[in-house]
């Protein structure tokens, strides 16, 4: 723990440094006015809203989008990944070409092409069921991801001896059963580092959802800069900045830790 | 649902797309070698464990590597115009910005993957087998000697198989271009967009494009990975 501590202590304490000296450096004597209007701007930037009172906008919509797309694409990304190491070849060939269709693909592209491939509302069962700006993202942000998390899957699965496989096999498991029972227990340890970094790439990505209509942070700092003038553009972008390290750093760092854990 | 590409075939389109193809290649060429210039000189910074410079890069390449590009990229145009750094055009006599978006574009990429190159190229640096850099060593290589001839071409050649995906990420990431008006194919599809409203039809044409483009560029490190490579030595590339 001790190496990766002090990069995390490192970087805690660098990389804010880097970034205040930016804002000194940008706007020297009026850096405290830029501050302050930083400052009264973070719960708007943080939520949303001004006084916290709900938590649908601003970086807490980015959090939500982030959960919300990897939810979907471990579903999407484990049926892709069993795909992928299926004895069947044409549905083998089938899913490691979805593979690296999604995984070649621009993120920006693929939420574009989602906002408008996905209908405005859906009806099922009689229900109407509206889609928001935010579902759509959902989707289009999972989509690419999916790609990583099967690659991912199926990494995991084949650094499992093929041994645990034939004695499964001759203990008269289907291949399914094996997977379920004997392999994915081992291969989980191995993935976890992999998709935890799939996720803070996710979560990087969660930026560019600013296309697709929804207030998230992005979008809540530009209608900043828009009402308090171009000229704070620089410090509130520095404090986007900020705010995603805050939240991607540790992941890095956990994630690093592991990955000693489980392969040493 | 009916797909209308009949767009397509209008000649004013072809050339908006035609140059915002040139536009994306030309960004991401200049992306890359930045890249590599950057990914190259702080993994020497971090190898040599140079006082001072190792924590900095440290420090830089933690902050780009967990903060969005889009947001980088934003914060670089704006820092640019904000800093003021502008000449004046001899012919309009006009004060024109130093940095152009393609400018920013370039650097915001270039510093992204670069961050991520840096880390890349190093893990390929501390693969080299310590046994030939001892033996150059004992040769009576110096330090950077050992660095230039033994150690980076066997490191980078090791670091192949990251760097090809760093490539495709920094293709995919140049799409961003198009959210600070630089015209690139995004940007060419989203004024089309805008006059023919086939949305859905130039979204997928640009999804197949850039698929294209980063599968060339996937087949094009792979025929320079096979080139370089070390007869026996190293990983073999299917």
């Amino acid at each position: 723990m001790n190496s990766e501590l002090n990069a995390f202590l490192l970087g805690m304490v660098g990389v804010p440094l880097v970034l205040m000296g930016l804002i000194v450096a940008v706007y020297g004597g009026e850096t405290g006015g830029i501050l302050a209007v930083i400052a009264s701007r973070t719960p708007m930037l943080l939520s949303g809203t001004n006084d916290f009172s709900s938590y649908s906008g601003g970086f807490a919509a980015n959090i939500i989008i982030s959960f919300w797309a990897m939810l979907l694409s471990l579903v999407f990304g484990c049926l892709l990944g069993i795909g992928m190491i299926a004895q069947n070849r044409p549905l083998r060939l089938f899913s490691s070409f979805v593979m690296n269709v999604l995984r070649n693909s621009p993120w920006l592209v693929v939420l574009y092409a989602m906002l408008y491939l996905l209908p405005f509302e859906l009806r099922l069962f009689g229900a109407t069921i509206y889609l928001s700006p935010l579902v759509k993202a959902v989707f289009g942000l999972a989509l690419p991801v999916t790609a990583n998390i099967a690659e991912v899957f199926r990494g995991g699965v084949e650094a499992i001896a093929s041994g645990q496989w034939e004695s499964a096999r001759a203990l008269g498991y289907r291949r399914l059963q094996i997977l379920r029972h004997v392999v994915l227990p081992q291969a989980l340890p191995l993935m976890t580092p992999n998709l935890m970094t799939t996720y803070a790439m996710l979560f990087i990505g969660t930026s560019l959802v600013v296309v697709t209509g929804t207030t998230d942070v992005l979008s809540v700092a530009r209608t900043v800069i828009a009402s308090d003038g171009e000229h704070v553009a620089t410090g509130i972008y520095i404090y986007v900045l900020f705010l995603f390290f805050v939240f991607c750093f540790p992941i890095a760092i956990l994630t690093r830790w592991l990955e000693r854990y489980v392969r040493g | 649902m009916t797909l209308d590409f009949n767009w397509l075939a209008d000649p004013f389109y072809q050339l908006w797309l035609l140059r915002g193809l040139g536009t994306t290649v030309l960004m991401g060429l200049y992306g890359i070698v930045l890249m590599l210039v950057i990914g190259i000189a702080g993994a020497l910074c971090l190898h040599f464990r140079i006082p001072v410079l190792d924590t900095v890069v440290t420090v830089l390449v933690e902050l780009f590597r967990n903060t969005p590009p889009l947001v980088q990229l934003f914060f670089l145009y704006f820092m640019l115009s904000e800093i003021g750094l502008t000449l004046t055009d001899p012919v309009t006599g006009r004060s024109v910005p130093l940095f152009s978006g393609f400018t920013c574009v370039v650097l915001s990429l270039g510093l992204y993957n670069g961050a991520i190159a840096v880390e890349i190229i190093r893990s390929g640096l501390l693969a080299v087998p310590p046994q030939t850099v001892e033996g150059a060593r004992s040769l009576g290589y110096t330090r950077l000697q050992t660095f230039r001839h033994v150690e980076l071409p066997i490191g980078l050649r090791l670091s192949m198989p990251a760097m090809t995906n760093n490539v495709v990420s920094l293709i995919k990431t140049s799409s961003q271009a198009a959210l600070v008006a630089v015209a690139d194919i995004m940007y060419g599809a989203t004024q089309i967009m805008l006059e023919t409203f086939r949305n859905l039809e130039v979204m997928l044409l640009i999804w197949v494009i850039y698929i294209v483009i980063a599968s060339l560029a996937v087949m094009a490190m792979r025929w320079i990975g096979q080139a370089f490579r070390i007869p026996g030595y190293g990983t073999q590339v299917s």
